[in-house]
């Protein structure tokens, strides 16, 4: 013990131990390092290959884990579902042609959606993660940067906090993190979606800033407002399970169901960037301000 | 010929920490238990620091943690710190308080995993979010006793690799 505090092993660990906490608070404000790069150019590759092993793996096992009946049940409900898509399809089409056509008769010009996407593949989850994000195999090579959007067909999973040469770790949409500007289609009305780690432990968000006469209901859609310029608008995020009374005030907060299963999300698309990124302030579609004027008179 | 067994064990354990890093990473592998998952690398280092001079075990911890740190999109240094010091004190505490054998494994695994679990509480998540008394009890403690679960299956693991590499050594 009299040799360890005169030996060279603790003057190496007091250095080790200093550089190691200069490098964290370096990392924190400053960002990514060389070394971060390069554990990253190293490890995203093999990450990539062993998530495709087990993604195959699992497939091939929960498939077989379904019985003949169950399939049977699987396939009957598909096809219901099948049905009634089909019918609200004609009906779209009914309502996109007419919109059309009443766009034509008021000349009203639109913005043509410029979003630039990019696919990519979760490769990994950290466990130490309370929050559930994840890593994907693009990064600024393939032109991701931080505060990306990324999403799926099914909405908004989370935005790109890190971004290494050939990968990326994205902040899930269930962490404390991140608040987005959302509103509801239906009712109009606005708000911002947060979470906590009991809501995030049962995979749900809250839409937080309703006004107590809220006239939210079950099952309304909320979207992504697009205030602030983070996120483009009109982005599915979920819909509404419940609404309820504030903890901490007369205000009420939604609680929203996403349509994605954010703790085990596999394919995304990063939006690299979109109509409105950075801006401050929503802007209106041009035409629109045309289109206020017409309705004030 | 000693230097060059040293060199392979010390390789030997640089892709074991790169293969766990893999394995604790790829989703869907590892079943979740309470929705958490275990933190490999951890019971990994406490292993190889349990054999290792105070030097090399800590130099392993370092690396482990700087996996860690990657992993979890924070600053990179805080779990290398955290576990330069840990294993450190392990390689210490095997080479000059107790015997190394399962039993004494898993009293170490117990405090060092144990602290490391905390100092992630306290330091990642206790300042910066809301409701830590929850996330400690439904997050951070499942995954604290998840952990410790490979700590015997890595133990014999590094064990079997240090005497084996030993043994050619002599």
């Amino acid at each position: 013990m009299k040799d360890f505090f005169k030996g060279s092993s603790l003057k190496v660990l007091i250095i080790a131990v200093v550089v190691l906490l200069g490098l964290a608070i370096y990392t924190a404000t400053a960002g990514g390092t060389f070394i971060a790069g390069l554990l990253g150019l190293v490890s995203a590759p093999m990450q990539s290959i062993a998530t495709d092993v087990t993604g195959g793996v699992t497939e091939f096992f929960d498939l077989e884990s379904y019985s003949k009946e169950e399939l049977k049940a699987l396939v009957e409900r598909l096809q219901q579902e099948r049905s009634a898509l089909a019918q609200q399809l004609v009906d779209y089409e009914d309502k996109k042609r007419e919109n059309e056509q009443l766009k034509q008769q008021l000349q009203i010009a639109e913005l043509e959606p410029e979003n630039k996407m990019c696919s990519a593949t979760v490769i990994g989850r950290d466990p130490n993660d309370v929050f559930a994000g994840f890593s994907i195999d693009q990064g600024s090579l393939s032109g991701v940067s931080v505060g990306d959007p990324v999403i799926t067909g099914q909405g908004l999973v989370g935005v790109v906090s890190q971004v290494y040469a050939t990968s990326s770790v994205v902040t899930c949409l269930l962490s404390e993190d991140l608040q987005v500007a959302a509103v509801s289609i239906d009712r109009e009305e606005s708000g911002v979606v947060t979470s906590s780690v009991i809501t995030a432990s049962s995979g749900l968000l809250r839409l937080n800033y309703l006004s107590s006469e809220t006239k939210l209901e079950e099952g309304d859609i909320i979207t992504t407002s697009g205030a602030g310029g983070s996120y483009p608008a009109n982005i599915i995020i979920g819909q509404v399970q419940s609404v309820e009374k504030s903890e901490n005030d007369i205000s009420k907060y939604a609680v929203i169901k996403p349509y994605e299963d954010l703790a085990h999300v596999k394919d995304v698309q990063v939006i690299i960037s979109f109509p409105g990124k950075g801006e401050e302030a929503p802007t209106l579609p041009v035409g629109g301000e045309d289109h206020a004027k017409e309705d004030g008179e | 010929m000693r230097d060059f067994n040293r060199v392979i064990r010390y390789l030997a354990y640089t892709l074991e920490l790169l293969v766990l890093f893999m394995l604790q990473e790829t989703p869907g592998l590892l079943p979740p238990i309470y929705g958490v998952r275990p933190v490999l690398l951890l019971p990994a280092v406490v292993a190889i620091a349990l054999f290792e001079e105070e030097v090399p075990a800590m130099a392993f911890g370092i690396l482990g943690g700087l996996f860690c740190d990657f992993g979890l999109g924070c600053g990179l240094g805080f779990h290398g710190a955290v576990l330069a010091i840990l294993c450190f004190l392990i390689s210490l505490q095997s080479r000059s308080i107790m015997q190394v054998n399962l039993a004494t494994a898993l009293l170490t695994g117990l405090w060092a995993i144990g602290l490391t679990i905390c100092a992630q509480w306290f330091f990642l998540y206790y300042f910066k979010y809301s409701l830590p008394q929850y996330a400690f009890t439904h997050h951070y403690l499942p995954k604290f006793f998840y952990t410790l679960l490979f700590l015997p299956l890595l133990y014999y693991l590094n064990r079997g690799l240090y005497q084996a590499v030993r043994a050619q050594d002599r």
